[in-house]
């Protein structure tokens, strides 16, 4: 599902965020990628979604190799990747139903599809209550979910995930994993980033870490260290 | 749906951002005003001098006590010249009935000054060719002719009209032509802010996979929009001045040989939809440089 070929990726002609990382991760794989700030594990995470261009090496994601995508179709690859953030990013204006159906909206699903499909991923999420509060009357936990729901109303082959706890405290965490770990289940793939050791210790999924730029560790059922 | 969707979007960005988006409506209305009264008076004048070449002579002024010999001359070189159309021999107690007609009716204590004595006899002279070389031409044969006062030709007045109004329409032009970069300019900024403003929706929407046009498009109908509204108060004004021209004419102490001036609404018409495009143009053309410079798409 995505593999990297010796990818380097170098800021400004300095910063080494990449070294010739190599990766294959598998369809419906759950992965965590861990490592100190800094390590590279986000610049990681924005390669595979097109949001930065490697220096060096191949990347492919679902089979295509992504540099030689043309720019129109980027936005395709993109619907087939959900991403959430540690800042969730929900827009604070839209109740939460609208934050969902924002991302139908804007990939021109018609709207019974958006009527049918907003409330079934808020009752997986579990804020079929909360559809009309805007995000400001929401806690970080059910904020996350509301971006979670926006990430995998499209059904995307893949979740990226940049720390989704890293706002959250331990058993708020403890949820959000859950409902990863429940669309990890229905056959999708999971590529988180994070420094919550307490979690990757628990789940003992596949572990990459990252160090200064490179691939140091590649463990499947893994820990944190 | 995806219609409804960008209508709305552009609906409110225009909202958000309301004094802005009049500050260049507004820039756009003046400046699209000025091309399209100097295009009007290009129009006018265009019209007048046309009207004028029409019934194009030159005349041969007499002296007003010039010999019966020298009479006899003149005409028979007018008589006898393969360029000359037809002519007209205009007596001293025509021409002194002309003048008080045409321009002193109401004062005839002026006329009661002039005797039809003083006042020279002259030809009126049509040529066969109506180009200004030609008339040129023939016109020049006759001024070194004894017993001729003067010779005018109509192309001289025309060019002089010609010429006043060409720096008239270069200065109305050149100051349009400032006010519509600085509309460009402005809806650029606009644009700009109003991509500011959703900078948080514009990454979300890079994020789930919005194409590029659903992106652009609500700001690029936005500049559109602006620049459309522009033209229609600028196509308002131009045609409100030429209405308030119109009647100015039709006004009684005005020279009859302005009438000629008038233009045609059908012309206007034609300038409105000009300055339509135009307006389009300078809306699409600042949103897209902003939208290129600033959403990185």
């Amino acid at each position: 599902m995505i593999k990297l070929e010796s990818v380097t990726k170098v800021y400004k002609g300095e910063v080494l965020a990449l070294h010739e990382a190599s990766c294959d991760i598998q369809k419906g794989e759950f992965v965590f990628l861990v490592g100190q700030s800094g390590s590279g594990k986000s610049t990681f995470l924005r390669l595979l979604n097109k949001e930065e261009e490697p220096d060096n090496g191949k990347i492919f994601v679902a089979g295509k190799d992504i540099a030689r995508l043309r720019r129109w179709r980027i936005p395709q690859m993109r619907r087939q990747i959900g991403s959430i953030f540690q800042d969730f990013k929900l827009l604070p204006n839209k109740t939460v139903s609208q934050n969902v159906a924002f991302a139908l909206e804007v990939i021109g699903r018609p709207r019974h599809v958006i009527k049918a499909q907003v409330p079934a991923i808020l009752d997986l999420v579990g804020l079929q209550t909360k559809m009309n509060r805007f995000p400001h009357e929401l806690s970080g936990g059910e904020q996350q979910r509301v971006s979670i729901a926006r990430a995998f109303v499209n059904r995307p082959l893949i979740l990226l995930a940049d720390e989704p706890t890293g706002n959250l405290d331990p058993a708020t965490s403890v949820g959000i994993m859950r409902l990863l770990e429940r669309i990890n289940e229905i056959g999708t793939t999971v590529v988180m980033a994070t420094h919550d050791r307490g979690i990757v210790d628990t789940m003992r999924r596949r572990v990459i870490e990252l160090s200064n730029g490179e691939i140091v560790r590649d463990q499947a059922r893994g820990v944190y260290e | 749906m995806r219609l409804g969707y960008m209508a709305r979007e552009t609906l409110r960005n225009l909202r958000r951002n309301l004094t802005l988006t009049l500050a260049s409506i507004l820039t756009v209305a003046v400046s699209l005003s000025l091309l399209g009264i100097a295009l009007l008076l290009q129009r006018g004048v265009s019209n007048a001098t046309d009207r004028w070449q029409d019934g194009v002579e030159f005349i041969v002024f007499l002296e007003p006590e010039i010999t019966v010999n020298q009479l006899g001359l003149v005409q028979d070189e007018i008589e006898r010249s393969a360029a000359i159309e037809s002519y007209r021999y205009v007596d001293q107690e025509e021409s002194y009935r002309e003048f008080n007609e045409d321009f002193f009716p109401e004062n005839p204590e002026i006329t009661q000054l002039v005797t039809p004595e003083i006042i020279p006899p002259s030809y009126r002279i049509i040529p066969r060719q109506l180009s200004a070389e030609a008339i040129e031409i023939v016109a020049s044969g006759f001024e070194t002719k004894p017993g001729v006062k003067k010779v005018v030709r109509a192309t001289d007045e025309i060019q002089k009209i010609e010429k006043a109004t060409d720096v008239i329409r270069w200065i109305v032009l050149g100051s349009g032509a400032i006010l519509l970069g600085t509309g460009l300019l402005l809806i650029l900024n606009t644009i700009r802010m109003a991509i500011f403003a959703r900078r948080r929706e514009i990454e979300v929407m890079k994020l789930v996979g919005a194409s590029n046009s659903f992106i652009l498009v609500p700001f690029m109908l936005e500049g559109t929009f602006q620049g459309l509204v522009g033209a229609a108060l600028g196509t308002a004004s131009v045609y409100g001045a030429n209405r308030a021209f119109e009647e100015w004419l039709s006004s009684e102490n005005v020279l009859n040989i302005l009438q000629s001036f008038a233009v045609g609404s059908g012309e206007v018409w034609g300038i409105g939809a000009l300055l339509f495009l135009v307006g389009a143009l300078v809306g699409s053309v600042g949103s897209a440089i902003a939208a290129y410079r600033f959403l990185d798409v």
